[in-house]
């Protein structure tokens, strides 16, 4: 029991994807712009993720070692597209609120990098432990990345004025903020870290 | 021997059943997101053409590309208002920027649309932004004022300027009521903050249209003999 409970939590501290491993950066930076866009594409991401560990792990057993890459690409693009089409005809409004978000998943290289590194080596129940771990830790940082940067470059807070009549910082907005809040985050994280262990 | 098939096989097989996966849910999924884009569609022409009977679309072969446009007509105070709105597309950041622009027949643009974009997210998405005018605390206070229906204040702002002289930029932060008489006074448009490509795209998309609106009543016009175009056929 205590394994499973690890699984799942790891992702938030221990192996947080983006602050440790240091996967997924390209989305991170590029959606991190306000908390809506965080929260939708934690949402997006998740389930992908959540879905390519399951399958990946119930294929790895017929998979050939060497050309396991391109298989792994062919199921998360096709899960990209069967998302897209679904939520297109059926969903119309989460279709439109997600838009950008879902082509933009095939960049995420955390959902490549935990099939490879984790569904391709344990269980089904493990792999999705793991898919919806790592996809809270992502969310989780890109939400608090979100914040600091929708507060300073936007002067707003889910997409409402924070206080009137005041000129945000536009560099925040604009990809050097997201440099910068996420050196911070980073240097942060392994402060507390390096701490710890003494 | 075995290192070759087996491999071909197994991803032959794999992307064998992707595929079939994929066709099946398109095949399903194909005649939902047909009406959905119809109805976007209508819903764009109602905000374009505000009041306006449109007629059926009209679509002409112009510089090696199709041109869609609809003709429409209101009636006001005895005189038919004639208008048209146009389907138009410029490159921004990130692929194209397709709107759709209702003008009448001065150039007066009645309203634009932004119908597919895909840029750069808390950038020149912001082009399709709602932005509600409450601030957070009045919102988490509730004490929130009722705005009714929003339109995206980027858009928003094309209406009333003159399609036909050149619209330029000013770089004045976000659209607010207060600034749209010097706007319009200047026939300009103020840019969305960090994202001045997509700004300008949506301009260049406009200019772009109008020409070819231009070319194609002009090529209606000889087409058919002068007073018989009509425009009242099909009125929704």
């Amino acid at each position: 029991m205590k394994q499973y409970w690890e699984e799942l939590t790891k992702g938030i501290w221990k192996k947080n994807p983006i602050l440790i491993i240091g996967i997924g950066m390209c989305p991170t930076l590029a959606v991190s712009t306000s908390i809506s866009n965080a929260l939708w594409m934690t949402l997006a991401a998740t389930i992908v993720l959540v879905c390519s560990n399951i399958l990946v792990s119930m294929v790895k057993s017929i998979v050939p070692g060497h050309i396991r890459i391109p298989i792994f690409i062919t199921i998360i693009a096709a899960f990209v597209t069967i998302v897209e089409l679904t939520l297109n005809a059926f969903q119309p409004a989460v279709y439109q609120a997600l838009g950008i978000f879902i082509p933009l998943i095939v960049v995420n290289c955390i959902i490549l990098g935990r099939a490879e590194e984790f569904a391709n080596k344990n269980g089904i129940i493990f792999s999705a432990l793991d898919g919806i771990g790592m996809g809270l830790g992502f969310g989780l940082t890109l939400t608090v990345l979100a914040m600091i940067r929708e507060i300073l470059g936007a002067n707003k807070l889910f997409g409402l004025t924070l206080i009137p009549g005041m000129e945000p910082s536009s560099a925040m907005i604009i990809a050097p903020g997201a440099f910068f809040t996420l050196a911070f985050m980073l240097c942060g994280m392994n402060y507390i870290n390096s701490r710890k262990k003494e | 021997m075995n290192n070759i098939v087996k491999p071909t096989l197994v991803l032959g097989l794999i992307a064998l059943v992707a595929s079939m996966a994929l066709s099946h849910i398109k095949k399903i999924t194909y005649p939902n997101i047909l009406k959905q884009e119809k109805e976007k569609q209508e819903r764009a022409l109602a905000m374009v053409l505000p009041g306006f009977a449109v007629g059926d679309k009209v679509a002409v072969k112009l510089d090696g590309g199709e041109f869609v446009y609809w003709p429409a007509h209101k009636d006001e105070s005895g005189a038919v208002k004639k208008a048209y709105a146009f389907i138009t597309s410029s490159t921004g950041y990130s692929g194209d920027v397709v709107s759709m622009v209702g003008v009448d027949e001065a150039g007066t643009i009645l309203g634009l649309s932004i119908l597919q974009q895909g840029e750069t997210p808390g950038l020149g998405a912001r082009s399709v932004e709602v932005a509600s005018k409450n601030t957070f605390w009045q919102t988490i206070t509730g004490n929130a004022k009722e705005e009714g229906e929003m339109s995206p204040w980027f858009q928003q702002q094309f209406t009333g300027l003159n399609g036909k002289n050149k619209i330029t930029i000013t770089k004045k932060g976000d659209w607010d009521p207060s600034i749209k008489d010097e706007l319009l006074s200047r026939n300009a448009i103020t840019a969305i903050t960090g994202a001045t490509i997509t700004s300008r795209a949506t301009i260049k998309g406009v200019e772009k249209g109008m020409d070819s609106l231009a070319k194609a009543l002009e090529a209606a016009s000889q087409a058919a003999p002068a007073g018989a175009q009509s425009i009242t056929g099909g009125a929704r």
